[in-house]
C-alpha cells in the first residue's frame, strides 16, 4: 500500500501558480503574471491578479510552458507560447488575434525562412512591432505583426531570455548561458556589459533592465539575487533570498519597488530598497504527492495513464517530447523507460519525504540506448515552500553519468538530506536524445 | 612500480600533522569506549589501510592490542588483496574476523552473477529484503547490485557490531572521495534501528585528500596493496573495479583533476559539461 505524507492536489487547475517566469504591474495596479505550469507540463497561463490576490482575469487556451505575458497598450495580451514555439496576442475575452503558426502560409515561418524555437520574452515597441528573445535560436529580433524580420542579433548569444528595449533605442539582452548582460545599439555594436563569465559575477541572468538612476537591474537566477550595477560597472545594491531561489524576471514600479518572480518558492514578491517585501502573490498548491518511502520502485503497478502508477513524468522542461516507453519482453515483469529525441531534459520522478542529516542509498539497475546526452538516476531535495536546494543540475547527487548504449549495470550512490530539506526528488534523467530503461529502483535509509 | 616517490621533508611535516589529527580522534574512541566495544573495518585498499595503520600506531603507543577487525568477504575479491591482507594481518597481528553472509553464498551455490532466489534465503536475509523494498522473486549474486550491496556489506556489517557488541566502529572514509561524504562527522551516533545496533562511526582519516594519502603512504612508508601500482585508484570487487590509467600507478595519476571513483563508463565532468551546457536548472 503506498503511504501518502503529504497528499497532491489536482493537475493544472485554472489559477493556481506553480511557476512564476515573468511579471508586471499594469497601470491600474494588477499584476500581470506568466506561469509556466507544474513539472508535468500542466498548468501553463497567463494571470491577472488584483492588489489583494484576486485572479480578475487568466489566459490558459493550449499554452506549454509560456514565459511571458505582456499587457499592450491595445489592452490585449502578447504572450511567448514557448514548448509550442509560437507567439500570440489575445484580446481580453480570449480571442488569438495574431498567431505565429500562422505566418508563412500557416508553416509559422519567419520571413527568413527560420522558426521561432523556444521564445522566453516578446514585448512590443513604439511602432507596433515586437522585440522577441528567440532562446534556442540564440538570437533576439524584431518582427512585424506578420513575421517579416526587420532586424536581429544573432551574434555571440547563449541561450538569451530577455531582451527590453531603452528610449534611446539601444536593447538590453540577458545573454543568459554567457552569464552576462548586453546593452547593443541598433547597429548591433555592443556597447555596454556587465559579467565576465564567472559565475560568482553572474549565474544565468535572466533579466536586465535599465533604472531611472542610469543603473542596471540584473536578475541574477542561480545566485538568487537582484543585483543594481552603475554604468562603471560597479555592484550599489542587492537583493539576496537566503534560500535559494532562481528568480526569472524583474520588473520596476512606479513606486520604486522590485516585482520579482521565484520560482523556487512559487510566488510573486515585490520588495523595496530595503530588503522588506511588501507584497507577495503566491497561491501554490504541490500536484506531486509526497510518500512516506520509494513506492513502486519495481514498477509493478501501472497508472491509468500507461506510465508507471505514482511516478510523475516530468515534461516541463522536456521542450514538448519525451515519453515513457516500455521494454515488453523483459523477464520477469516489464520495465519502463524514457524515449527523448531533442535537447531539453526528461524525468521520471518521485517524491519522497525525508529528514535532514539521515543518510540513504539509492541504486537500481539502467540501461541505455543511444543516449546523446546524459542518463542517470538523481535526487534533487526540496524546503518546505517547495524549492530545490541547489543552483544548478550539476550540483545535485547522483549516480553515474551514461551516454551511448550501455547495456544493463547497477548503480548506486548515497546522499546526505542537507539541512531544511523536507522532501527528495528521486529521479530517472535523460537529457538529449536515446532511450534509458530502469528496473529495481530502491532508496533506503542506512 | 613500486611508491618510491621522494617527498620533500616539509611535506612529510605537512603529513605528519594530519596524521596527529587522525590520532587525535583514535584517542579520543579510545577515551570513549572500551576496547572491546571497538571495531575496525578493513578491506585491504588504500583508506581502511591508512586508517588501520594510523590506529596501530595510537595502540603502541598505549601498549593496547588492536580492536577487533573486520573485512568482509564478497565471494569476488582480487587475489591480489587476499595476500596482502594475510601478509598485513600476520605481520601487525591484526585480530581479524573475516564476516560473510553464508547463507546468501550457499543459495548462489557460490557462483558469481548466478540468480540468487528469495525464497532459498533464511529469515533474516528475508527480513532484511522486505526492509530495503525489494520486491523481485530473485537477484544476481554481485557485492555491486543494490541488493547484494546490502545483505553481502551492511548486513554482514550490523551482524558484526551485534556479535561483539560494538559500540564505536572506525571507518577509513574521506571527505574527498565521493560528494555524498562531503559533510561526514568524524564522530556519528546511530540510534537503535530495525536490525541495525545502536554504535558510533569514526571516521579518524576524513580530512586526507587522495594525494596527502599517497604522500603519506610515500613519506612513511607504509604498505599498500601491489594493485595500485597497476592503475587502480579504487579497489572494489575484482569484477567491477577497472583500472583508471592502464601501468600508471594511482599515485602518480591526475588526482585533482579526475574522478578518484571513475574508471568505468564515462568521465563525468564531461557529462557534467554536457548538462550545465541545457541551462536549465
Amino acid at each position: 500500500m503506498a503511504e501518502v505524507t503529504s497528499p497532491g492536489c489536482k493537475r493544472g487547475i485554472p489559477g493556481n501558480v506553480e511557476m512564476p517566469l515573468a511579471v508586471e504591474r499594469l497601470p491600474n495596479g494588477n499584476t500581470l503574471i506568466a506561469d509556466a505550469g507544474d513539472e508535468a507540463g500542466f498548468g501553463s497561463e497567463i494571470v491577472e491578479v488584483d492588489p489583494v490576490g484576486n485572479i480578475v482575469w487568466n489566459y490558459n487556451d493550449g499554452l506549454q510552458f509560456a514565459h511571458s505575458g505582456r499587457r499592450l497598450k491595445n489592452g490585449n495580451t502578447l504572450i511567448t507560447d514557448t514548448t509550442n514555439n509560437r507567439l500570440i496576442e489575445v484580446t481580453p475575452d480570449k480571442k488569438i488575434v495574431i498567431n505565429s503558426d500562422e505566418w508563412g502560409s500557416g508553416t509559422g515561418k519567419l520571413s527568413d525562412g527560420s522558426h521561432l524555437h523556444y521564445p522566453n520574452e516578446a514585448f512590443e515597441l513604439e511602432d507596433r512591432t515586437f522585440l522577441v528573445t528567440d532562446r534556442n535560436n540564440d538570437r533576439c529580433i524584431q518582427l512585424d505583426r506578420k513575421g517579416k524580420v526587420i532586424w536581429a542579433f544573432e551574434k555571440e548569444l547563449q541561450h538569451p531570455h530577455n531582451a527590453n528595449a531603452l528610449p534611446s533605442g539601444n536593447i538590453l539582452i540577458a545573454d543568459s548561458d554567457g552569464n552576462r548582460i548586453l546593452e547593443i545599439n541598433r547597429k548591433k555594436e555592443v556597447i555596454w556589459s556587465y559579467g565576465d563569465g564567472s559565475i560568482e559575477t553572474l549565474w544565468w541572468p535572466r533579466s536586465g533592465i535599465r533604472l531611472e538612476n542610469g543603473n542596471t537591474l540584473v536578475t541574477d537566477s542561480k545566485n538568487h539575487r537582484i543585483i543594481e550595477v552603475s554604468p562603471h560597472g560597479k555592484p550599489v545594491w542587492t537583493f539576496q533570498t537566503e534560500h535559494v531561489d532562481k528568480f526569472y524576471i524583474t520588473q520596476a514600479t512606479k513606486e520604486g519597488t522590485f516585482l520579482i518572480a521565484c520560482t523556487g518558492h512559487h510566488q510573486v514578491i515585490e520588495v523595496d530598497r530595503a530588503g522588506n517585501i511588501v507584497w507577495l502573490f503566491r497561491n501554490f498548491r504541490r500536484p506531486a504527492p509526497i510518500f512516506a518511502r520509494l513506492t513502486n520502485g519495481f514498477f509493478k503497478e501501472l497508472g491509468n495513464d500507461g506510465n508507471p502508477l505514482h511516478w510523475v513524468l516530468a515534461r516541463r522542461l522536456s521542450e514538448g517530447g519525451g515519453k515513457v516507453v516500455w521494454e515488453n519482453n523483459h523477464k520477469p515483469s516489464s520495465c519502463p523507460g524514457l524515449e527523448f529525441d531533442r535537447p531539453g531534459t526528461l524525468f521520471l520522478q518521485q517524491d519522497i519525504a525525508v529528514k535532514p542529516g539521515s543518510t540513504y542509498r539509492i541504486g537500481g539497475d539502467i540501461k541505455t540506448i543511444d543516449v546523446k546526452g546524459t542518463a542517470c538516476l538523481m535526487v534533487d531535495f526540496f524546503d518546505s515552500y517547495g524549492a530545490s536546494l541547489y543552483r544548478d543540475i550539476t550540483l545535485m547527487p547522483s549516480g553515474e553519468f551514461f551516454t551511448g548504449t550501455n547495456d544493463w549495470v547497477h548503480d548506486i550512490f548515497e546522499v546526505r538530506v542537507p539541512p531544511r530539506a523536507t522532501y527528495a526528488e528521486l529521479r530517472v534523467s535523460i537529457n538529449n536524445s536515446g532511450k534509458v530503461f530502469v528496473r529495481n529502483i530502491m532508496m533506503n535509509l542506512i | 612500480m613500486a611508491l618510491d616517490k621522494l617527498v620533500s621533508e616539509k611535506r612529510k611535516r605537512q603529513c605528519a600533522k594530519l596524521i596527529e589529527i587522525s590520532k587525535d580522534i583514535v584517542r579520543q574512541a579510545f577515551d570513549k569506549f572500551k576496547l572491546e566495544e571497538l571495531g575496525i573495518t578493513w578491506t585491504g585498499g588504500k583508506d581502511s589501510g591508512l586508517t588501520l595503520w594510523i590506529i596501530r600506531q595510537v595502540c603502541q603507543e598505549k601498549g593496547i592490542p588492536l580492536p577487533k577487525t573486520m573485512i568482509i568477504g564478497e565471494g569476488d575479491e582480487f587475489e591480489e588483496i587476499e595476500q596482502f591482507v594475510e601478509r598485513i594481518k600476520k605481520e601487525w597481528n591484526v585480530p581479524l574476523e573475516v564476516c560473510r553472509n553464508e547463507d546468501v553464498l550457499k543459495a548462489a551455490n557460490d557462483m558469481l552473477n548466478a540468480p540468487v532466489k528469495v525464497k532459498d534465503l533464511n529469515e533474516r536475509n528475508r527480513t532484511e529484503l522486505k526492509r530495503i523494498g525489494f520486491d523481485g522473486d530473485e537477484f544476481p549474486f554481485e557485492a555491486e547490485s543494490y541488493v547484494g550491496n546490502h545483505l553481502m556489506k551492511t548486513v554482514v556489517f550490523n551482524q558484526f557490531l551485534e556479535r561483539n557488541r560494538i559500540k564505536g566502529i572506525f571507518q577509513g572514509l574521506r571527505w574527498d572521495e565521493h560528494p555524498a561524504r562531503f559533510d561526514d562527522p568524524y564522530f556519528e551516533y546511530k540510534e537503535e534501528g530495525h536490525l541495525m545496533p545502536e554504535h558510533t562511526r569514526i571516521r579518524p582519516i576524513l580530512h586526507f585528500t587522495e594525494k596527502d594519502l599517497w604522500d603519506t603512504y610515500a613519506a612513511f612508508k607504509i604498505p599498500y596493496c601491489p594493485l595500485y601500482e597497476r592503475g587502480y585508484r579504487s579497489l572494489g570487487a575484482k569484477t567491477t573495479s577497472l583500472i583508471s590509467v592502464e601501468g600508471v600507478p594511482a599515485w602518480d595519476q591526475d588526482l585533482e583533476n579526475t574522478e578518484e571513483r571513475a574508471g568505468r563508463r564515462q568521465d563525468k565532468e564531461k557529462a557534467m559539461e554536457r548538462m550545465r551546457q541545457l541551462g536549465y536548472m
